[in-house]
């Protein structure tokens, strides 16, 4: 397997990123790709109706060092779950804008079905555990963004037997 | 002495915390700054707060030793 893992200010290219997964093996016969951009609203769900509030922009801080050795064990408990051929996570770090690309989770498999639920395992932990933290600037305050609960109850589907 | 590291929203109550605090466990440096930062303690005492060692996950009694890292991490939210 084929693992690659980045955590990056700058952009990252979809297309060159899916020709490498393509390309690792001729025994790929599935490519999962998923990219997470930044939405010029945050739903606070919070308030009365979930509130839609615009943002100007986004901020990702991460804590060096321990976001990567997180981010190889679960490539590497991915691994263990599917049989994948190549996994690929780019999370990027510092200030971006509504539109720009944040995150890249893709997957190469034999099979379809290994690359589907190994890229949504992948993203829901990186939604719930990996050490990032996301704040967005609105008409010039800066404010820290809530965890939510779909996304911890997303992540908990895979809390199965074979979790530790 | 200790390296103490607060992320996220954390960080905005604790930019006049000093970055190295002399503490046998991290609860202690919990106490020791329940005087001078009681928001940041408040932050502290959410029941989410994880802290770390070394960039490892631990429990807030966990040991310290000189030259350490601790930090202490509020619910992620990235992807």
């Amino acid at each position: 397997m084929t693992d690659r893992i980045r955590i990056q200010e700058q952009d990252f290219d979809l297309a060159e990123e899916y020709q490498l997964l393509r390309q690792t093996d001729s025994a790929v016969g599935a490519v999962v790709t998923f990219s997470g951009l930044v939405r010029d609203f945050e739903v606070n769900a919070e308030e009365a109706g979930s509130v839609m509030n615009s943002i100007d922009s986004l901020s990702l801080q991460h804590y060096p060092g321990m976001t990567e050795s997180l981010l190889e064990k679960i490539v590497e408990e991915a691994n263990q779950r599917w049989n994948l051929i190549a996994t690929t996570v780019i999370h990027r770090v510092g200030d971006l804008a509504p539109k720009d690309q944040i995150v890249l989770v893709g997957v190469a498999s034999q099979h379809r079905a290994d690359a589907f639920e190994a890229a949504q395992f992948l993203m829901d932990y990186l939604k719930t555990k990996a050490t990032f933290w996301k704040s967005v600037k609105r008409n010039g305050e800066h404010q820290w963004i809530e965890s939510k609960a779909s996304d911890q109850q997303a992540a908990a589907r895979w809390d199965g037997s074979d979790d530790k | 002495m200790i390296n103490v590291l607060f992320f996220g929203r954390l960080g905005d109550f604790a930019k006049q915390v000093p970055s190295t605090i002399e503490a046998s466990t991290p609860a202690e440096i919990r106490e020791l700054l329940a005087a001078d930062f009681p928001e940041l303690v408040r932050e502290l005492n959410q029941p989410q707060v994880l802290v770390s060692v070394n960039k490892m996950i631990v429990g807030w009694d966990q040991p310290l030793f000189d030259g350490g890292e601790v930090a202490f991490l509020p619910p992620v939210t990235g992807g």
